[in-house]
Protein backbone atom coordinates (compact mmCIF):
# COMPACT_ATOMS: atom_id res chain seq x y z
CA UNK A 1 0.00 0.00 0.00
CA UNK A 2 2.80 2.01 1.38
CA UNK A 3 4.71 1.23 -2.26
CA UNK A 4 1.69 2.42 -4.53
CA UNK A 5 1.06 5.57 -2.52
CA UNK A 6 4.61 6.54 -2.78
CA UNK A 7 4.55 5.81 -6.63
CA UNK A 8 1.63 7.77 -7.19
CA UNK A 9 3.53 10.87 -5.66
CA UNK A 10 6.42 10.56 -6.93
CA UNK A 11 4.58 10.37 -10.73
CA UNK A 12 2.92 13.37 -9.53
CA UNK A 13 6.19 15.26 -8.76
CA UNK A 14 7.24 13.93 -11.98
CA UNK A 15 4.32 15.16 -14.05
CA UNK A 16 4.86 18.42 -12.35
CA UNK A 17 8.29 18.31 -13.17
CA UNK A 18 7.89 17.96 -17.29
CA UNK A 19 5.71 20.83 -16.64
CA UNK A 20 7.62 23.10 -15.33
CA UNK A 21 10.18 21.87 -17.47
CA UNK A 22 7.74 22.26 -20.63
CA UNK A 23 6.41 25.45 -19.53
CA UNK A 24 7.10 27.30 -22.41
CA UNK A 25 5.72 24.65 -24.66
CA UNK A 26 2.73 23.84 -23.06
CA UNK A 27 1.60 27.43 -22.99
CA UNK A 28 2.76 27.90 -26.89
CA UNK A 29 0.25 25.04 -27.52
CA UNK A 30 -2.90 25.76 -25.51
CA UNK A 31 -4.60 28.74 -27.64
CA UNK A 32 -4.48 26.31 -30.52
CA UNK A 33 -5.87 23.30 -28.63
CA UNK A 34 -8.35 25.58 -26.52
CA UNK A 35 -10.06 27.12 -29.23
CA UNK A 36 -10.00 23.74 -31.17
CA UNK A 37 -11.67 21.76 -28.18
CA UNK A 38 -14.17 24.16 -27.19
CA UNK A 39 -15.41 24.67 -30.21
CA UNK A 40 -14.80 21.52 -32.84
CA UNK A 41 -14.40 18.92 -30.63
CA UNK A 42 -16.64 19.54 -27.90
CA UNK A 43 -19.76 20.32 -30.17
CA UNK A 44 -18.71 17.15 -32.42
CA UNK A 45 -19.42 14.96 -29.46
CA UNK A 46 -22.44 16.77 -28.25
CA UNK A 47 -23.98 16.75 -31.62
CA UNK A 48 -23.61 13.32 -31.04
CA UNK A 49 -25.73 13.22 -27.81
CA UNK A 50 -28.15 15.41 -28.85
CA UNK A 51 -29.13 13.84 -31.55
CA UNK A 52 -31.10 10.89 -29.02
CA UNK A 53 -33.43 13.56 -27.87
CA UNK A 54 -36.36 15.36 -29.17
CA UNK A 55 -35.01 18.52 -28.56
CA UNK A 56 -36.70 22.61 -28.74
CA UNK A 57 -32.91 24.18 -28.18
CA UNK A 58 -35.03 25.61 -25.02
CA UNK A 59 -37.03 23.98 -22.44
CA UNK A 60 -38.49 20.45 -23.42
CA UNK A 61 -35.47 17.59 -24.07
CA UNK A 62 -37.09 14.23 -24.18
CA UNK A 63 -35.30 11.10 -24.61
CA UNK A 64 -35.90 9.34 -28.10
CA UNK A 65 -33.06 6.84 -28.32
CA UNK A 66 -32.74 6.52 -32.03
CA UNK A 67 -36.20 7.58 -32.97
CA UNK A 68 -35.01 10.64 -35.08
CA UNK A 69 -32.82 8.30 -36.88
CA UNK A 70 -35.63 5.94 -37.29
CA UNK A 71 -37.51 9.25 -38.27
CA UNK A 72 -34.57 10.05 -40.38
CA UNK A 73 -34.95 7.21 -42.45
CA UNK A 74 -38.71 7.88 -43.43
CA UNK A 75 -37.93 11.98 -43.99
CA UNK A 76 -38.78 12.57 -47.77
CA UNK A 77 -37.47 16.09 -47.28
CA UNK A 78 -33.54 14.54 -46.30
CA UNK A 79 -33.93 12.53 -49.12
CA UNK A 80 -34.56 14.63 -51.64
CA UNK A 81 -31.85 16.63 -50.38
CA UNK A 82 -29.35 13.87 -50.34
CA UNK A 83 -30.37 13.49 -53.80
CA UNK A 84 -30.12 17.08 -55.13
CA UNK A 85 -26.70 17.02 -53.09
CA UNK A 86 -25.60 14.20 -55.41
CA UNK A 87 -26.72 15.42 -58.98
CA UNK A 88 -24.73 18.74 -57.55
CA UNK A 89 -22.16 16.94 -57.01
CA UNK A 90 -21.53 15.00 -59.94
CA UNK A 91 -22.43 18.08 -62.30
CA UNK A 92 -19.31 19.69 -60.55
CA UNK A 93 -17.04 17.12 -60.94
CA UNK A 94 -17.99 17.32 -64.22
CA UNK A 95 -18.00 21.09 -65.11
CA UNK A 96 -14.40 21.13 -63.57
CA UNK A 97 -13.02 18.48 -65.05
CA UNK A 98 -13.73 19.95 -68.33
CA UNK A 99 -13.74 24.01 -68.67
CA UNK A 100 -11.26 25.20 -66.34
CA UNK A 101 -8.88 22.17 -67.74
CA UNK A 102 -9.59 23.36 -71.54
CA UNK A 103 -9.05 27.25 -70.57
CA UNK A 104 -5.86 26.10 -68.73
CA UNK A 105 -4.46 24.40 -72.04
CA UNK A 106 -5.84 27.69 -74.27
CA UNK A 107 -4.09 29.73 -71.67
CA UNK A 108 -0.58 27.48 -71.84
CA UNK A 109 -0.90 26.79 -75.63
CA UNK A 110 -0.57 31.00 -76.21
CA UNK A 111 3.14 31.73 -77.09
CA UNK A 112 2.99 35.49 -76.68
CA UNK A 113 4.38 35.48 -72.91
CA UNK A 114 2.41 39.06 -72.25
CA UNK A 115 -0.52 37.97 -73.73
CA UNK A 116 -0.67 35.11 -71.95
CA UNK A 117 0.11 36.72 -68.46
CA UNK A 118 -3.30 38.48 -69.17
CA UNK A 119 -5.05 35.80 -69.84
CA UNK A 120 -4.02 33.92 -66.69
CA UNK A 121 -4.64 36.79 -64.46
CA UNK A 122 -7.71 37.58 -65.88
CA UNK A 123 -9.12 34.63 -65.05
CA UNK A 124 -8.34 35.23 -61.58
CA UNK A 125 -9.72 38.30 -60.73
CA UNK A 126 -13.37 37.31 -60.70
CA UNK A 127 -11.93 34.51 -58.04
CA UNK A 128 -11.40 37.53 -55.82
CA UNK A 129 -15.13 39.41 -55.98
CA UNK A 130 -16.96 37.79 -53.10
CA UNK A 131 -19.17 34.43 -53.66
CA UNK A 132 -21.80 36.47 -52.11
CA UNK A 133 -21.44 39.11 -54.77
CA UNK A 134 -21.37 36.59 -57.64
CA UNK A 135 -24.51 34.80 -56.35
CA UNK A 136 -26.28 37.90 -56.10
CA UNK A 137 -25.03 39.29 -59.41
CA UNK A 138 -26.88 35.73 -61.03
CA UNK A 139 -29.83 36.07 -59.07
CA UNK A 140 -30.36 39.02 -60.83
CA UNK A 141 -29.14 37.63 -64.44
CA UNK A 142 -31.47 34.60 -64.19
CA UNK A 143 -34.81 36.60 -62.55
CA UNK A 144 -37.81 35.80 -64.02
CA UNK A 145 -39.26 39.55 -65.37
CA UNK A 146 -36.26 41.94 -66.17
CA UNK A 147 -33.62 38.97 -65.85
CA UNK A 148 -30.55 39.17 -68.38
CA UNK A 149 -30.91 36.03 -69.37
CA UNK A 150 -34.59 35.97 -70.44
CA UNK A 151 -34.09 39.33 -72.14
CA UNK A 152 -31.51 37.90 -74.15
CA UNK A 153 -33.43 34.61 -75.29
CA UNK A 154 -36.06 37.66 -77.02
CA UNK A 155 -33.01 39.53 -78.56
CA UNK A 156 -31.94 36.04 -80.36
CA UNK A 157 -35.75 35.22 -80.87
CA UNK A 158 -36.06 32.20 -78.13
CA UNK A 159 -38.66 34.26 -76.48
CA UNK A 160 -41.06 31.54 -76.15
CA UNK A 161 -38.22 29.70 -73.53
CA UNK A 162 -38.20 32.39 -71.18
CA UNK A 163 -39.06 31.55 -67.23
CA UNK A 164 -38.34 32.09 -64.13
CA UNK A 165 -35.09 29.86 -63.94
CA UNK A 166 -35.02 29.99 -60.36
CA UNK A 167 -38.73 29.45 -59.57
CA UNK A 168 -39.60 26.89 -61.59
CA UNK A 169 -39.42 23.28 -60.11
CA UNK A 170 -37.50 21.54 -63.04
CA UNK A 171 -34.89 24.25 -64.15
CA UNK A 172 -34.32 25.33 -60.36
CA UNK A 173 -31.52 23.29 -59.13
CA UNK A 174 -29.59 23.47 -62.93
CA UNK A 175 -29.83 27.37 -62.39
CA UNK A 176 -27.96 27.16 -59.11
CA UNK A 177 -25.49 25.10 -61.06
CA UNK A 178 -25.03 27.41 -64.17
CA UNK A 179 -23.71 29.92 -62.05
CA UNK A 180 -20.34 31.27 -62.62
CA UNK A 181 -20.64 29.99 -65.93
CA UNK A 182 -18.45 29.37 -67.89
CA UNK A 183 -16.93 27.73 -64.48
CA UNK A 184 -13.56 29.53 -65.21
CA UNK A 185 -12.28 31.35 -62.38
CA UNK A 186 -11.55 28.84 -59.49
CA UNK A 187 -9.01 26.80 -57.97
CA UNK A 188 -8.99 24.14 -60.35
CA UNK A 189 -7.94 26.58 -63.25
CA UNK A 190 -5.01 27.62 -60.98
CA UNK A 191 -4.25 24.11 -60.29
CA UNK A 192 -4.15 22.85 -64.28
CA UNK A 193 -2.36 25.80 -64.92
CA UNK A 194 0.40 24.80 -62.58
CA UNK A 195 0.59 21.59 -63.39
CA UNK A 196 0.84 22.44 -67.10
CA UNK A 197 3.31 24.45 -66.44
CA UNK A 198 5.62 21.86 -64.49
CA UNK A 199 5.78 19.81 -66.88
CA UNK A 200 8.98 20.04 -69.03
CA UNK A 201 9.46 21.44 -72.36
CA UNK A 202 12.15 18.41 -73.43
CA UNK A 203 8.63 16.41 -73.56
CA UNK A 204 6.59 18.46 -76.21
CA UNK A 205 9.59 18.82 -77.73
CA UNK A 206 10.26 15.19 -78.34
CA UNK A 207 6.86 14.96 -79.31
CA UNK A 208 7.08 17.38 -81.93
CA UNK A 209 9.95 15.32 -83.50
CA UNK A 210 7.73 12.37 -83.57
CA UNK A 211 5.32 14.54 -85.66
CA UNK A 212 2.65 14.95 -82.99
CA UNK A 213 0.27 17.59 -82.58
CA UNK A 214 -0.99 20.13 -79.84
CA UNK A 215 -4.30 17.37 -79.83
CA UNK A 216 -2.05 14.29 -79.46
CA UNK A 217 0.18 16.04 -77.54
CA UNK A 218 -2.08 17.05 -74.59
CA UNK A 219 -3.49 13.79 -75.15
CA UNK A 220 -0.55 11.84 -74.56
CA UNK A 221 1.18 14.24 -72.53
CA UNK A 222 -0.79 16.83 -70.45
CA UNK A 223 -3.90 14.93 -69.37
CA UNK A 224 -1.81 11.51 -68.36
CA UNK A 225 0.88 13.97 -66.08
CA UNK A 226 -2.01 15.88 -64.98
CA UNK A 227 -3.61 12.73 -62.79
CA UNK A 228 -2.63 13.90 -59.57
CA UNK A 229 -4.05 17.42 -60.27
CA UNK A 230 -7.24 16.20 -61.72
CA UNK A 231 -7.11 14.06 -58.46
CA UNK A 232 -6.65 16.97 -56.36
CA UNK A 233 -9.74 18.80 -58.42
CA UNK A 234 -12.76 16.03 -57.44
CA UNK A 235 -11.41 15.95 -53.74
CA UNK A 236 -11.47 19.55 -53.33
CA UNK A 237 -14.67 20.24 -55.24
CA UNK A 238 -16.35 17.14 -53.29
CA UNK A 239 -15.84 18.67 -50.51
CA UNK A 240 -17.06 22.08 -51.51
CA UNK A 241 -19.91 20.84 -53.27
CA UNK A 242 -20.99 18.76 -50.47
CA UNK A 243 -21.55 21.49 -48.08
CA UNK A 244 -23.61 23.72 -50.53
CA UNK A 245 -25.65 26.44 -48.42
CA UNK A 246 -25.09 29.81 -49.52
CA UNK A 247 -26.63 29.50 -53.19
CA UNK A 248 -29.72 27.98 -52.39
CA UNK A 249 -30.42 30.00 -48.94
CA UNK A 250 -30.30 33.24 -50.72
CA UNK A 251 -31.53 32.53 -54.05
CA UNK A 252 -34.83 29.83 -53.77
CA UNK A 253 -34.54 28.86 -49.70
CA UNK A 254 -34.53 25.41 -50.87
CA UNK A 255 -37.63 25.66 -52.93
CA UNK A 256 -39.64 25.24 -55.21
CA UNK A 257 -40.48 22.36 -52.64
CA UNK A 258 -37.80 20.79 -52.58
CA UNK A 259 -36.22 21.45 -55.57
CA UNK A 260 -33.39 23.06 -54.47
CA UNK A 261 -32.66 21.71 -50.98
CA UNK A 262 -29.34 20.57 -49.72
CA UNK A 263 -28.17 19.05 -46.46
CA UNK A 264 -26.48 22.09 -45.17
CA UNK A 265 -29.61 24.07 -45.48
CA UNK A 266 -32.29 21.51 -44.02
CA UNK A 267 -30.05 21.07 -41.11
CA UNK A 268 -30.53 25.20 -40.74
CA UNK A 269 -34.09 24.88 -41.26
CA UNK A 270 -35.18 22.38 -39.15
CA UNK A 271 -32.95 24.12 -36.67
CA UNK A 272 -33.46 27.73 -36.75
CA UNK A 273 -37.13 27.69 -38.63
CA UNK A 274 -38.68 24.40 -36.83
CA UNK A 275 -36.49 24.49 -33.58
CA UNK A 276 -35.94 20.65 -33.89
CA UNK A 277 -32.75 20.94 -32.39
CA UNK A 278 -32.03 17.15 -31.40
CA UNK A 279 -33.39 16.19 -35.37
CA UNK A 280 -31.70 19.10 -36.68
CA UNK A 281 -28.19 17.46 -34.95
CA UNK A 282 -29.06 13.83 -35.96
CA UNK A 283 -29.34 14.67 -39.61
CA UNK A 284 -25.75 16.16 -39.09
CA UNK A 285 -24.49 12.91 -37.64
CA UNK A 286 -25.58 11.12 -40.38
CA UNK A 287 -24.03 13.77 -42.92
CA UNK A 288 -20.86 12.91 -41.46
CA UNK A 289 -21.25 9.51 -42.07
CA UNK A 290 -22.05 9.91 -45.14
CA UNK A 291 -19.13 12.19 -45.38
CA UNK A 292 -16.55 9.68 -44.39
CA UNK A 293 -17.65 6.87 -46.78
CA UNK A 294 -17.63 9.20 -49.55
CA UNK A 295 -14.05 10.41 -48.57
CA UNK A 296 -12.92 7.02 -48.46
CA UNK A 297 -14.57 5.30 -51.28
CA UNK A 298 -12.71 8.88 -53.16
CA UNK A 299 -9.54 7.76 -51.84
CA UNK A 300 -9.93 4.26 -52.77
CA UNK A 301 -10.88 4.83 -56.05
CA UNK A 302 -7.98 7.38 -56.55
CA UNK A 303 -5.30 4.84 -55.38
CA UNK A 304 -6.85 2.33 -57.63
CA UNK A 305 -6.14 4.23 -60.13
CA UNK A 306 -2.60 5.23 -59.20
CA UNK A 307 -1.73 1.42 -59.75
CA UNK A 308 -3.35 1.49 -62.82
CA UNK A 309 -1.41 4.39 -63.78
CA UNK B 1 -1.96 26.00 -93.12
CA UNK B 2 -4.41 23.80 -90.89
CA UNK B 3 -1.85 24.58 -88.30
CA UNK B 4 -2.79 28.68 -88.29
CA UNK B 5 -6.63 27.55 -88.59
CA UNK B 6 -5.88 25.95 -85.13
CA UNK B 7 -4.59 29.00 -83.86
CA UNK B 8 -7.28 30.85 -84.80
CA UNK B 9 -9.93 28.65 -83.31
CA UNK B 10 -7.84 28.40 -79.88
CA UNK B 11 -7.38 32.51 -79.92
CA UNK B 12 -11.19 32.92 -80.67
CA UNK B 13 -12.08 30.49 -77.99
CA UNK B 14 -10.49 31.74 -74.90
CA UNK B 15 -11.01 35.75 -76.11
CA UNK B 16 -14.32 34.13 -76.16
CA UNK B 17 -14.38 32.32 -72.91
CA UNK B 18 -12.56 35.49 -71.24
CA UNK B 19 -15.63 37.66 -72.20
CA UNK B 20 -18.25 35.64 -70.96
CA UNK B 21 -16.58 34.80 -68.17
CA UNK B 22 -15.80 39.21 -67.74
CA UNK B 23 -19.38 40.40 -68.68
CA UNK B 24 -21.25 39.89 -65.88
CA UNK B 25 -19.38 41.66 -64.23
CA UNK B 26 -19.16 44.29 -66.40
CA UNK B 27 -23.25 44.55 -66.40
CA UNK B 28 -22.78 44.85 -62.41
CA UNK B 29 -21.18 48.09 -62.73
CA UNK B 30 -22.38 49.67 -65.60
CA UNK B 31 -25.91 48.57 -63.09
CA UNK B 32 -24.41 50.40 -60.70
CA UNK B 33 -24.80 53.46 -62.42
CA UNK B 34 -28.26 53.30 -63.96
CA UNK B 35 -31.02 54.76 -62.40
CA UNK B 36 -34.65 52.52 -62.76
CA UNK B 37 -35.08 53.21 -66.08
CA UNK B 38 -31.89 53.11 -67.98
CA UNK B 39 -31.77 49.44 -66.53
CA UNK B 40 -34.79 48.15 -67.94
CA UNK B 41 -34.32 50.09 -71.03
CA UNK B 42 -30.44 49.11 -71.74
CA UNK B 43 -29.00 46.74 -69.23
CA UNK B 44 -26.20 45.95 -71.83
CA UNK B 45 -23.83 48.65 -72.30
CA UNK B 46 -23.11 52.02 -70.31
CA UNK B 47 -25.50 54.84 -70.40
CA UNK B 48 -25.54 58.36 -69.42
CA UNK B 49 -25.43 59.93 -67.34
CA UNK B 50 -24.36 58.04 -64.79
CA UNK B 51 -25.82 57.71 -61.55
CA UNK B 52 -22.98 57.80 -58.98
CA UNK B 53 -25.90 59.06 -56.00
CA UNK B 54 -26.11 55.15 -56.35
CA UNK B 55 -23.07 54.52 -54.41
CA UNK B 56 -23.35 57.62 -51.77
CA UNK B 57 -26.96 55.67 -51.17
CA UNK B 58 -25.27 52.03 -50.89
CA UNK B 59 -22.59 53.73 -48.62
CA UNK B 60 -24.84 55.01 -46.01
CA UNK B 61 -27.10 51.52 -45.79
CA UNK B 62 -23.84 49.11 -45.62
CA UNK B 63 -21.37 51.36 -44.31
CA UNK B 64 -22.01 50.04 -41.18
CA UNK B 65 -21.86 46.01 -41.78
CA UNK B 66 -18.37 46.76 -43.76
CA UNK B 67 -16.88 48.36 -40.65
CA UNK B 68 -18.14 45.14 -38.62
CA UNK B 69 -16.59 42.40 -41.35
CA UNK B 70 -13.46 44.91 -40.82
CA UNK B 71 -13.23 44.31 -37.05
CA UNK B 72 -14.40 40.71 -37.23
CA UNK B 73 -11.54 39.93 -39.98
CA UNK B 74 -8.83 41.37 -37.84
CA UNK B 75 -10.06 39.95 -35.02
CA UNK B 76 -9.82 36.77 -36.92
CA UNK B 77 -6.59 36.73 -38.75
CA UNK B 78 -4.92 38.21 -35.04
CA UNK B 79 -6.43 35.07 -33.56
CA UNK B 80 -5.34 32.88 -35.80
CA UNK B 81 -2.37 34.08 -36.88
CA UNK B 82 -0.97 34.15 -33.22
CA UNK B 83 -2.38 30.53 -32.04
CA UNK B 84 -1.03 28.97 -35.06
CA UNK B 85 1.93 30.56 -35.28
CA UNK B 86 2.68 29.52 -31.48
CA UNK B 87 1.82 26.39 -32.02
CA UNK B 88 3.91 25.06 -35.25
CA UNK B 89 6.80 26.33 -33.48
CA UNK B 90 6.65 24.02 -30.83
CA UNK B 91 5.89 21.32 -33.29
CA UNK B 92 8.81 22.55 -35.71
CA UNK B 93 11.08 23.24 -33.50
CA UNK B 94 11.12 22.30 -29.96
CA UNK B 95 11.16 19.35 -27.43
CA UNK B 96 7.62 17.99 -26.28
CA UNK B 97 6.72 14.88 -25.33
CA UNK B 98 3.88 14.08 -27.43
CA UNK B 99 3.75 16.48 -29.97
CA UNK B 100 3.09 14.82 -32.58
CA UNK B 101 -0.16 13.59 -30.72
CA UNK B 102 -1.62 17.64 -30.44
CA UNK B 103 -0.61 18.04 -34.48
CA UNK B 104 -2.77 15.99 -35.65
CA UNK B 105 -5.17 16.34 -32.73
CA UNK B 106 -5.37 20.09 -34.65
CA UNK B 107 -5.40 19.21 -38.09
CA UNK B 108 -7.24 16.27 -38.22
CA UNK B 109 -10.51 18.34 -37.22
CA UNK B 110 -10.14 19.92 -41.07
CA UNK B 111 -11.60 16.44 -41.94
CA UNK B 112 -14.95 16.73 -40.81
CA UNK B 113 -17.09 19.32 -42.71
CA UNK B 114 -18.46 22.77 -41.01
CA UNK B 115 -22.01 22.49 -41.35
CA UNK B 116 -22.20 18.71 -39.36
CA UNK B 117 -21.27 20.73 -36.12
CA UNK B 118 -23.07 23.75 -36.73
CA UNK B 119 -26.28 23.39 -34.29
CA UNK B 120 -23.91 22.40 -31.10
CA UNK B 121 -21.57 25.27 -31.84
CA UNK B 122 -24.56 27.90 -31.82
CA UNK B 123 -25.45 26.18 -28.32
CA UNK B 124 -21.87 26.88 -27.20
CA UNK B 125 -21.47 29.75 -28.32
CA UNK B 126 -25.02 31.19 -27.34
CA UNK B 127 -24.21 29.79 -23.61
CA UNK B 128 -21.35 31.52 -23.33
CA UNK B 129 -23.26 34.72 -24.06
CA UNK B 130 -21.07 35.47 -27.62
CA UNK B 131 -24.60 35.44 -29.47
CA UNK B 132 -24.80 38.37 -31.93
CA UNK B 133 -21.31 39.99 -30.34
CA UNK B 134 -17.65 40.10 -32.69
CA UNK B 135 -16.33 37.75 -31.18
CA UNK B 136 -18.97 35.24 -31.50
CA UNK B 137 -18.77 35.05 -35.24
CA UNK B 138 -14.81 34.58 -34.69
CA UNK B 139 -14.24 31.56 -32.62
CA UNK B 140 -15.95 28.94 -34.29
CA UNK B 141 -14.53 29.88 -37.88
CA UNK B 142 -11.16 30.70 -36.28
CA UNK B 143 -10.82 27.08 -35.03
CA UNK B 144 -10.80 25.65 -39.01
CA UNK B 145 -8.36 28.58 -39.75
CA UNK B 146 -6.07 27.64 -36.75
CA UNK B 147 -6.43 24.34 -38.03
CA UNK B 148 -5.11 24.81 -41.83
CA UNK B 149 -2.78 27.59 -40.57
CA UNK B 150 -0.80 24.61 -37.88
CA UNK B 151 -0.89 22.62 -41.01
CA UNK B 152 1.26 25.23 -43.44
CA UNK B 153 2.89 26.99 -40.75
CA UNK B 154 4.29 23.26 -39.32
CA UNK B 155 5.57 22.66 -42.73
CA UNK B 156 7.35 25.94 -43.48
CA UNK B 157 8.97 26.11 -39.96
CA UNK B 158 10.23 22.57 -40.21
CA UNK B 159 11.69 23.91 -43.77
CA UNK B 160 13.81 26.73 -41.66
CA UNK B 161 17.76 26.19 -41.36
CA UNK B 162 18.82 24.09 -37.76
CA UNK B 163 22.03 25.51 -37.85
CA UNK B 164 20.56 28.75 -37.38
CA UNK B 165 18.46 27.55 -34.45
CA UNK B 166 21.45 25.66 -33.26
CA UNK B 167 24.14 28.98 -33.10
CA UNK B 168 21.14 31.02 -31.62
CA UNK B 169 21.20 28.46 -28.77
CA UNK B 170 24.69 28.15 -28.52
CA UNK B 171 24.44 32.06 -27.86
CA UNK B 172 22.19 31.91 -25.04
CA UNK B 173 19.03 32.69 -27.05
CA UNK B 174 15.45 31.72 -25.27
CA UNK B 175 12.91 29.78 -26.87
CA UNK B 176 10.89 32.77 -27.31
CA UNK B 177 13.85 34.82 -28.48
CA UNK B 178 14.43 32.45 -31.11
CA UNK B 179 10.63 32.41 -32.00
CA UNK B 180 10.53 36.35 -32.04
CA UNK B 181 13.84 37.47 -33.34
CA UNK B 182 14.70 34.23 -35.85
CA UNK B 183 11.26 32.11 -36.98
CA UNK B 184 9.21 35.23 -37.57
CA UNK B 185 11.30 37.17 -39.31
CA UNK B 186 12.41 34.72 -41.39
CA UNK B 187 8.72 33.16 -41.90
CA UNK B 188 7.05 36.43 -43.80
CA UNK B 189 5.94 34.68 -46.91
CA UNK B 190 3.74 31.97 -44.82
CA UNK B 191 2.16 34.42 -42.75
CA UNK B 192 1.42 36.13 -45.36
CA UNK B 193 -0.10 33.51 -47.28
CA UNK B 194 -1.87 32.05 -43.95
CA UNK B 195 -3.34 36.38 -43.10
CA UNK B 196 -5.27 36.23 -46.59
CA UNK B 197 -6.51 32.73 -46.34
CA UNK B 198 -7.78 33.40 -43.12
CA UNK B 199 -8.73 37.23 -44.42
CA UNK B 200 -10.52 35.66 -47.42
CA UNK B 201 -12.45 33.02 -45.38
CA UNK B 202 -13.57 35.64 -42.95
CA UNK B 203 -15.04 38.34 -45.08
CA UNK B 204 -16.42 36.24 -47.21
CA UNK B 205 -18.15 33.94 -44.82
CA UNK B 206 -22.08 33.93 -45.01
CA UNK B 207 -23.26 30.92 -43.16
CA UNK B 208 -22.14 31.29 -39.47
CA UNK B 209 -22.65 34.77 -38.94
CA UNK B 210 -26.36 34.61 -40.95
CA UNK B 211 -26.68 32.34 -37.36
CA UNK B 212 -25.13 33.87 -34.70
CA UNK B 213 -25.91 37.41 -35.15
CA UNK B 214 -29.11 38.98 -35.41
CA UNK B 215 -28.45 43.24 -35.01
CA UNK B 216 -26.90 45.76 -37.66
CA UNK B 217 -24.53 46.66 -35.12
CA UNK B 218 -22.76 43.52 -35.32
CA UNK B 219 -23.25 41.50 -38.53
CA UNK B 220 -20.89 41.35 -41.70
CA UNK B 221 -21.13 43.34 -44.78
CA UNK B 222 -21.96 40.00 -46.75
CA UNK B 223 -25.06 39.32 -44.90
CA UNK B 224 -26.21 42.25 -45.03
CA UNK B 225 -26.14 42.17 -48.96
CA UNK B 226 -28.41 39.59 -49.21
CA UNK B 227 -31.34 41.84 -47.03
CA UNK B 228 -30.86 44.57 -49.06
CA UNK B 229 -34.26 45.21 -51.07
CA UNK B 230 -34.03 47.28 -54.11
CA UNK B 231 -35.62 50.31 -54.17
CA UNK B 232 -39.34 51.46 -55.88
CA UNK B 233 -38.29 54.77 -56.88
CA UNK B 234 -34.62 53.65 -57.92
CA UNK B 235 -34.78 50.69 -58.75
CA UNK B 236 -31.94 48.17 -58.44
CA UNK B 237 -28.89 50.68 -59.30
CA UNK B 238 -28.06 51.16 -55.09
CA UNK B 239 -28.50 47.78 -54.67
CA UNK B 240 -25.46 46.84 -57.24
CA UNK B 241 -23.59 49.90 -56.20
CA UNK B 242 -23.75 47.96 -52.59
CA UNK B 243 -22.02 44.84 -54.55
CA UNK B 244 -19.65 46.83 -55.76
CA UNK B 245 -18.44 48.53 -52.76
CA UNK B 246 -18.70 44.73 -50.67
CA UNK B 247 -16.56 43.65 -53.23
CA UNK B 248 -13.97 46.49 -53.22
CA UNK B 249 -11.29 45.22 -49.85
CA UNK B 250 -10.40 42.30 -51.47
CA UNK B 251 -9.93 43.52 -54.89
CA UNK B 252 -7.70 45.54 -53.38
CA UNK B 253 -5.91 43.00 -51.22
CA UNK B 254 -5.39 41.38 -54.03
CA UNK B 255 -3.89 44.57 -55.66
CA UNK B 256 -1.36 45.03 -53.10
CA UNK B 257 -0.68 41.23 -52.88
CA UNK B 258 -1.49 39.22 -55.55
CA UNK B 259 1.65 36.65 -55.65
CA UNK B 260 0.44 36.06 -52.10
CA UNK B 261 -3.15 35.89 -53.34
CA UNK B 262 -2.37 33.45 -55.33
CA UNK B 263 -0.15 30.96 -53.37
CA UNK B 264 -3.14 32.16 -50.55
CA UNK B 265 -5.81 29.94 -52.38
CA UNK B 266 -3.91 27.39 -53.53
CA UNK B 267 -1.74 26.49 -50.28
CA UNK B 268 -5.14 25.26 -48.52
CA UNK B 269 -6.23 23.04 -51.33
CA UNK B 270 -3.10 21.38 -51.94
CA UNK B 271 -1.88 20.93 -48.83
CA UNK B 272 -5.49 20.35 -47.24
Amino acid sequence: MKAISNNGKQGKIGILKSINKYKVQIFCVLPAILIITIFKYYPFVTSVYQSFFNWNGANVKIFEGLGNYKDLLKDKMFHDAIFNILKVCVATILINLTFPFIAAELVSNIKNQKIQKFFKLGFIIPMVVPFMVVILLWKWILAGDYGIFNMLLQGIGLGGFTKPWLGTESTSLGAIIFINFPWIAGLPFLLYLAGRQNISEALYEAASLEGAGTFQKIIHIDIPLLSSHRKLVITYMLIQAFQMFDQPSVLTGGGPGTATLTPALYIYQRAFNYNQFGYSSSIGVALFILVMVITFLNQRIMKESDVMD
Amino acid sequence: MKKSKLNLAAGVSIILLFVITFYPFFLLIFGSLKNKMQLVNNPWFLTFPLHFENYSIAFGQIVRPIFNSFVVTFIGIGITLVASALAAFVIAQLELPGKKIVYYYIISLLMVPGFVILIPQFLVVRDMHLYDTYLGQVFPPAANNIAMGVLLMTTFFKGLSKSIMESAKVEGCSNMQMFARIVLPLSKPIIATVSITTGLNFWNNYMWPLIITTSKNVSPVIVAVTRLKANIKLGEGPLFAAYVIASIPILLLFAVASEQFVEGITAGAVKG
